[in-house]
């Protein structure tokens, strides 16, 4: 495990928008763990707000109680990804089974699911897992990299060489997914991780976001303000200005670039430089 | 007049008139021809009616124009000539004089599909299905899984560990870092010289602590990578090769 410790600035900001009679999204910032989980619930008669709070509050308790190595063996591994990517994954796939036996228990919530995208942070390994179309982006050197791949049928399409990116943004068949959570009684989670450097910010976002504010405007918004509170509402409310169609939400976590050798000797100085 | 048919990936997305007058294509939506496409230049080329012909002509663009794969500068054209410009292709069509240019709406907007406004998941059946139809509708050859690609990058010269790289992940780091999956050998290198971001329609070189070059061209914003591109950071070169 890497001994250096990162400290990180995070904020979350979540409204339902300007059409959707509730808010179906949920999410989960866990400091002690640096884990951060963010879900977005389908169906609007079937429970989606129901499936994306057990989504996140089943990851969340999952990782705090079986920690990285403590898992059941049933569920996947992958043999490149650390454990504790590994353990992000199993958490996920226990989510699933979760929803999925309370959809199958509880008729009102027959077929009800969900997205996620889960971000752990140890060190400066970043871990990332998820299902659906929400997103991890990372923001380094002023641009965005995207850091899944949506699990839609346009996404799908684009990657097949059916579509060009242009065309997906615009399709009518956005909401279409190939994978969610709860639906089924397993899920293939997709999993990566990657290392992360001072100054990186990483935004995990539902679609209610990626599908109003295009990803220049996301990127302006986060080189520009350096309070991660004010650019999460500001990324909120600017999905609104554009319509706001769906439910939205954000979580963005910065890296702070470790203090200058001398401002740590001379704290009254680093008030002034920062 | 003949007309132009720009195709993306086998694809018609639109017929274009030629009347006489020039047509500019490039990125900016002001251009006759405009493609959404960070490979493009803004103002890429330039299709005019010369004494009595077609004639391309480049624009100084970064990725250049390509006439039946042939990189030009300037070109006549003449009937079932292809002009490539990034992944779109131009094809010039003297046959359909007189025919009324029509705008053919992309394969992904196939009518009778429903608009969905609630997000829905396939099964698996279903998806296969779509994914068919969708198929069908637009290009019926190559459509196959394997147009899933990855990339490699292949060393040409530099201190670098190893003579090949494999792009599998969603971030591929150049530097000197322990996780840097491209590593630079050095002192004084840095330790996040640029980054390779695999999106879902191709792979993006961006910068890190350097600005990498492509064939020469010192990239701004993430760039497309092409079949063959030439990226150079901190006096190491890696040809960039994507199999179709």
């Amino acid at each position: 495990m890497n001994g250096k410790q990162i400290h990180l600035d995070v904020a979350a900001c979540t409204d339902k928008g300007r059409v959707r009679p509730i808010n179906e999204d949920s999410y989960r910032i866990s400091l002690d763990q640096n884990l951060f989980v963010l879900s977005d619930g389908m169906g609007g008669a079937a429970k989606g707000e129901v499936a994306s709070a057990m989504a996140v509050e089943a990851v969340t308790r999952s990782l705090r109680e079986n920690g990285a190595d403590g898992f059941p063996k049933l569920f996947t591994s992958y043999a490149e990804s650390s454990n504790g990517t590994n353990s992000l994954v199993r958490a996920i796939e226990m989510a699933n089974r979760e929803i999925h036996e309370h959809g199958m228990r509880d008729p009102g919530c027959r077929g009800m699911g969900s997205t996620i995208v889960a971000a752990r942070i140890s060190g400066t390994r970043l871990s990332l897992a998820h299902v659906g179309d929400s997103r991890a982006y990372l923001f380094r050197a002023d641009a965005l990299q995207q850091l899944t791949s949506d699990h839609s049928l346009v996404a799908e399409q684009v990657r097949h060489g059916l579509m060009s990116h242009q065309q997906a943004a615009a399709s009518e068949l956005q909401s279409l997914l190939t994978r969610a959570l709860g639906t089924e009684e397993s899920v293939s989670v997709d999993a990566d991780e990657i290392e992360l450097f001072p100054g990186d910010s990483l935004l995990l976002c539902s679609d209610g976001l990626t599908r109003m504010v295009p990803e220049d405007e996301i990127a302006a918004i986060l080189t520009q303000i350096p309070s991660v509170r004010i650019a999460a509402e500001r990324l909120v409310s600017r999905a609104n200005e554009h319509g706001g169609q769906d439910n939205i939400t954000v979580i963005v976590i910065r890296l702070n670039k470790p203090r200058s050798w001398f401002a740590k000797f001379i704290p009254w100085c680093s008030s002034n430089l920062v | 007049m003949p007309v132009l048919i720009v195709k993306f990936e086998g694809s018609v997305l639109k017929k274009v008139a030629t009347n006489g007058g020039s047509i500019t294509i490039g990125r900016g939506p002001d251009n006759s021809i405009a493609i959404d496409n960070l490979a493009v230049s803004n103002r890429h080329a330039e299709i005019k009616s010369e004494q009595g012909g077609l004639v391309v002509e480049d624009l100084n663009s970064l990725n250049g124009t390509f006439v039946n794969n042939q990189r030009v500068k300037r070109s006549a054209l003449k009937h079932g000539d292809v002009v490539s410009i990034g992944k779109h292709s131009i094809q010039v069509d003297e046959s359909a004089h007189g025919e009324s240019p029509d705008v053919h709406r992309p394969a992904a907007n196939t009518k009778g599909t429903p608009r969905v406004d609630e997000t829905l998941v396939l099964d698996t059946e279903k998806r296969r299905k779509m994914m068919q139809d969708m198929a069908a509708a637009g290009e019926r050859s190559q459509i196959t899984p394997s147009r899933i690609r990855v990339a490699t990058l292949v060393r040409v010269k530099g201190q670098i560990d190893q003579a090949e790289y494999q792009l599998t992940g969603k971030l591929t780091v150049i530097g000197n870092s322990e996780m840097a999956t491209i590593r630079l050998r050095g002192w004084f290198k840095p330790k996040m010289a640029a980054q390779i971001n695999r999106r879902d329609d191709g792979y993006y070189l961006g910068r890190g602590d350097k600005v990498p070059t492509i064939n020469g061209n010192t990239i701004g914003a993430p760039a497309l990578l092409s079949d063959g591109d030439l990226i150079e950071v901190c006096g190491v070169q890696l040809r960039f090769a994507i199999k179709e």
